[in-house]
């Protein structure tokens, strides 16, 4: 696999500068870039952005049609369909949202438009026997078997507390860590949802620290898990291990905050020391272009638009040939490996290696699966 | 010269009128046959949802004059009500609608209860307070609404009288059909609402409610009525946009932006009025569409006023898709501050205007 | 569950009510002037964040200070928006009323969200995480500061308005324009004064919160919808109502996290907001207004 891509580059390079291979490529991308949603959204806009740079060095030209769905679901049929019949994109990237990817999804297959969803985690997506929806992230039951996974190579702890936001992503998380847990035999002390942006947990955090648990597992998308981490630090809860399901606990803005994400361990779709081809210097570039570290959305939505843009090309903007050279293609670059398999009742779902990173000495370090880490994991935990 | 103007809307309408309104029906009747483009049918059927949502309002908020900001409990009602008794118990949705107009008539009668013994801004509050438990509820009541994940269907039944298969909804035209059905249903209601006893009734309320108890007119009843008719419809549009969409969850079909994008499209229409809503529904439907695609600043790169690579053209494309709820904003703020009845209201004002001119 | 543990939610709910009922003091005088529920409330709020947050970041001023600055900025912000936008509202209907402040809000987050991105912004200081031990209960230091600089507030608001000529005339007008217009005050002004000391308020708590929370375009509407419930649940246009209501509500949101459970936290504020509305309309201080 490798090698072909290494041919195919350098078919590219050799070409002559100015004759594009390919002729210009209409993708669309729906992204949310107003309305609540929209902080993370933003990441994905500059993840596509870097990805159209590359593929202009490639030849590719394309012709990106945004269309923003303002997080809701109605507004994203709107703009599929605008896609799909008015300007007649070869393929989609986006929705970003669960929410926007569910709607828009069911309506993939009747346009016989190939999407790639690069981000949304939600389970169902993937499993309603869709050909033409494709997900290159892993959905929500990875992101707590990973962390689960990562601990049990350390330790065998016997307790476990939940606390996550009353969200699709937080209480779908959960769920299955809860399945998880069961199975591995560590005993639930404590379930606790909040409202996404609450100011006050410390109430909730003491209820937890009076039962003692050794694992204390959350899920936040934003920027609750310094909410809830300073919190958590004021009341003195002090558990074996924080693992954080993905999201709040992957930001850059999270790891500033030195005095308390040490040592916290989080799963995450995407890092940047990871040793796949090519992500540290996404890393790098990113942070040079728009002054902030990637996050595994901006990562996810750079690849998606790569593999979207390249087979659509390959396939003169052809959706069904395009749909087929997705099902059948394989890929390796910034994500990883990347196939759209089906297993497990999900149909075209990228089988993706979630890692576990954890912030030792103010940086992330991948620390499982050891076949990508670049740190032994620290443990038990202990606040600064 | 009042024959001429389409959007008078009094009682004995004239012939011209009434063959206006009926060559514009038939015209919207036959339109699908001549445009067959899904992008436009969904813009439409858009629209006609949000007049349906904004009517069903008016009934309450512009004739009764009761000013709920927790539509979105009725809406939300509707919607669950009809995707809950779909995939857990297979009914389907034209059966399912009616039990959501009951389950909604019932929310409506309790929340009548509480509510109505309040008044103004206190009214206001508590119909957004009754729309937030519900809200909380639905995210909570996870054996039944499945919470935060929310409900996601993929098909929907064959819609079938007897042996006869009327559609199978593959395509938009069925949607586009029902929802313009349920725009005029909704429009005729209002038109027997305001020519009716209890048109008479509900603007007595609205106007001075003090003055409407002492010459007899019982509040509790014809407020709930008003409620309750308003509830049903707001429903109904609830059970709609459900199969429509054929995905729902709490944030979507039960938020307080819901509501207030309720109450906007009867109001920038102009409240009270049977064609407010449907002039609100025609304005704030494009408008949105048009900023969030983006076709304004793509709209003027293409018309050579802004040259795609200069300056402007770039900050416009980069950043009016991204301004397009501040423009949504400034709509508002410009409505109210110098459109104060509406944008009907307005219009009618300037024709009355004109017409003293003239005389 | 342990004593301690309530002992705990108590002390963080009052301490965190502290704020709510800065948000809501700020709301009732609004209201209580000039009869204007005023819905941009939180995202007048997320302006002071910023202010705060920049006043930190490119000035070096620590939040607690800032509150100086940040005070009198936000005093005249409000009272510009009541001059040029809120003022000609005033006799229209109450429909109008909202919806022109629901119009101001999304002009305000947007324009924001336009100008620094919808990024999250996260204000450290070197106390955003620190507190001390007492009893075995923590308790927050930042939160405790602005605990007290809110009384501090309260108290010379209360102050102002029982004891100087400004504070009474604006008191007469919150109770009977009409009047008070009468009486020869000037209640223009009063209105601009009321609806730039509410904004100063709103300000000021969206200063004080920031070193503990974070800050976005939209972090506003979370606040609005809490501000109308401590309004309302003190009284309407009532300053020691709101202080009430605040730490009430605060008190609420963290006792039922603990007893009963954080899914139905936002149930049950809501629920007590109706029956107040239900069995006491006015509100725990309807009579006194202010």
């Amino acid at each position: 696999m490798l090698k072909r891509i290494g041919v195919a580059t350098l078919a590219l390079a050799l070409a002559i500068p100015g004759t594009a291979l390919a002729a210009k490529v209409k993708i669309g991308f729906i992204n949310t870039i107003t309305g609540a949603e929209a902080p993370i959204g933003e990441n994905l806009t500059n993840g596509v952005s870097l990805a159209l740079e590359d593929l202009k060095k490639k030849g590719i030209e394309v012709d990106l049609i945004k269309e923003d769905d303002t997080g809701k679901p109605e507004k994203s049929l709107a703009a599929f369909e605008k896609l799909a019949t008015r300007d007649n994109v070869a393929g989609v990237v986006g929705p970003y949202t669960s929410a926007c990817s569910s709607a828009v999804a069911s309506q993939a297959d009747k346009y016989k438009v190939p999407i790639i969803i690069p981000a949304a985690a939600k389970e169902e997506i993937t499993r309603k026997g869709y050909k033409y929806v494709f997900r290159l992230n892993a959905p929500a039951d990875v992101y707590s078997s990973v962390l689960m996974d990562a601990i049990q190579t350390i330790d065998k702890p016997k307790t476990i507390a939940y606390i996550y936001e009353s969200t699709d992503f937080g209480t779908s998380t959960v769920k299955t860590a809860k399945e998880y847990a069961k199975k591995l035999g560590i005993q639930e002390v404590a379930d606790e949802k909040y409202q996404k942006g609450a100011p006050d947990f410390r109430s909730t955090l003491s209820k937890i620290k009076s039962k003692n648990p050794d694992l204390v597992f959350m899920v936040s998308y934003v920027v609750d898990a310094i909410t809830l981490m300073r919190q958590s630090k004021e009341i003195g809860l002090a558990p074996k291990a924080f693992l954080g399901g993905g999201a709040g606990f992957t930001t850059a803005q999270f790891l500033a905050q030195k005095e308390i994400s040490n040592m916290v361990m989080s799963s995450t779709q995407w890092t940047d020391d990871v040793n796949w081809p090519g992500a540290a210097n996404f890393s790098k570039r990113y942070s040079a272009k728009f002054k902030k570290e990637p996050t595994y959305h901006a990562a996810c939505a750079y690849e998606a638009m790569m593999i979207m843009a390249e087979t659509a090309s390959k396939n003169a903007g052809d959706r069904d040939k395009t749909r087929n050279g997705l099902k059948s293609g394989q890929w390796n670059g910034i994500m990883g490996d990347v196939k759209f398999a089906d297993y497990a009742g999900f149909t075209n779902q990228n089988n993706h290696q979630m890692l576990v990173q954890q912030v030792q000495n103010g940086k992330y370090e991948t620390i499982f699966p050891p076949k990508f880490a670049t740190k032994k994991p620290v443990y038990p935990f202990k606040w600064k | 010269m009042k024959a001429f103007n389409p959007l008078h809307s009094q009682r004995g309408a004239s012939a011209v009128q009434v063959s206006i309104g009926i060559a514009v029906i038939a015209a919207l009747f036959a339109f699908p046959q001549f445009v067959e483009s899904p992008y436009v049918l969904h813009m439409m059927i858009l629209f006609f949802l949000s007049t349906l949502m904004g009517q069903s309002w008016n009934i309450i908020g512009g004739y009764a004059g009761q000013y709920s900001v927790g539509h979105a409990a009725y809406f939300g009602t509707g919607a669950y009500t009809t995707l809950i008794l779909l995939t857990t118990r297979e009914i389907a949705p034209w059966y399912g609608m009616w039990v959501g107009i009951a389950a909604s008539i019932v929310l409506a009668l309790i929340i009548g209860s509480i509510c109505f013994r309040l008044r103004g801004p206190y009214f206001v509050l508590a119909s957004i307070a009754v729309a937030e438990i519900v809200r909380g509820t639905a995210l909570n009541l996870t054996d039944l609404t499945k919470g935060a994940e929310g409900i996601l269907v993929t098909d929907i039944p064959v819609f079938n009288i007897g042996e006869t298969i009327i559609t199978d909804f593959s395509s938009k035209v069925p949607y586009y059909y029902i929802a313009l059905v349920l725009a005029l249903i909704i429009i005729g209601v209002t038109w027997l609402v305001q020519h009716s006893k209890l048109g008479y009734y509900f603007q007595a309320i609205r106007e001075d409610q003090d003055a409407a108890h002492s010459l007899g007119i019982n509040l509790t009843i014809w407020k709930n009525s008003a409620l309750v008719i308003s509830a049903a419809f707001t429903s109904l549009a609830g059970s709609f946009y459900a199969i429509f969409v054929k995905f729902i969850d709490p944030s979507t079909v039960l938020p307080l932006d819901l509501s207030v994008q309720i109450v906007l499209i009867s109001i920038i229409g102009g409240i009270g009025t049977i064609f407010g809503p449907v002039i609100g529904a025609l304005v704030l439907v494009p408008l949105s569409e048009a900023l969030r695609s983006n076709v304004i600043a793509q709209g003027l790169i293409n018309s050579g006023l802004v040259s795609e690579d200069s300056g402007v053209g770039i900050f416009l494309k980069e950043n009016l898709a991204h301004a397009h709820v501040l423009i949504y904003g400034i709509l508002v703020v410009v409505v109210i501050l110098f459109m104060p009845e509406g944008v009907l209201g307005y219009f009618r004002k300037m024709a009355a205007k004109k017409k003293g001119g003239n005389a | 569950m342990t004593f301690s543990v309530l002992l705990q939610s108590i002390i963080s709910g009052v301490l965190i009510g502290g704020v709510y009922a800065l948000i809501g003091i700020g709301l009732t005088i609004i209201f209580g002037v000039m009869r204007v529920i005023n819905f941009a409330h939180g995202d007048i709020m997320m302006v002071g964040m910023y202010l705060t947050y920049f006043l930190f970041t490119l000035a070096g001023i620590d939040p607690f200070i800032s509150v100086l600055i940040t005070m009198p900025l936000m005093f005249l912000f409000g009272a510009i928006l009541q001059r040029i936008f809120i003022n000609r509202i005033l006799g229209s209907l109450p429909q109008n009323q909202i919806l022109l402040t629901i119009g101001l809000g999304l002009i305000m987050s947007n324009t924001t969200m336009l100008a620094f991105t919808s990024d999250y912004k996260i204000l450290t200081t070197t106390y955003s995480s620190s507190s001390f031990n007492l009893g075995g209960i923590s308790i927050s230091e930042p939160l405790l500061i602005s605990f007290l600089i809110t009384a501090a507030i309260t108290a010379a608001l209360y102050w102002f308005l029982i004891k100087t000529d400004t504070g009474q005339a604006i008191r007469a007008t919150a109770q009977d324009r009409e009047a008070a217009q009468l009486m020869g005050i000037n209640v223009k002004w009063m209105s601009i004064l009321s609806f730039g000391i509410g904004s100063a308020m709103a300000g000021t708590a969206g200063a004080l919160i920031a070193p503990t929370y974070y800050i976005f375009p939209q972090v506003g509407s979370a606040f609005t919808l809490k501000a109308f419930v401590i309004t309302v649940l003190g009284g309407m246009g009532s300053i020691v109502g709101a202080t009430l209501g605040g730490i009430i509500i605060g008190l609420v949101e963290s006792v039922a996290a603990v007893t009963i459970s954080s899914d139905w936290k936002d149930v049950v504020v809501f629920s007590i907001f109706l029956l107040v509305l239900l069995i006491k309309p006015s509100g725990l201080m309807g009579k006194s207004r202010m």
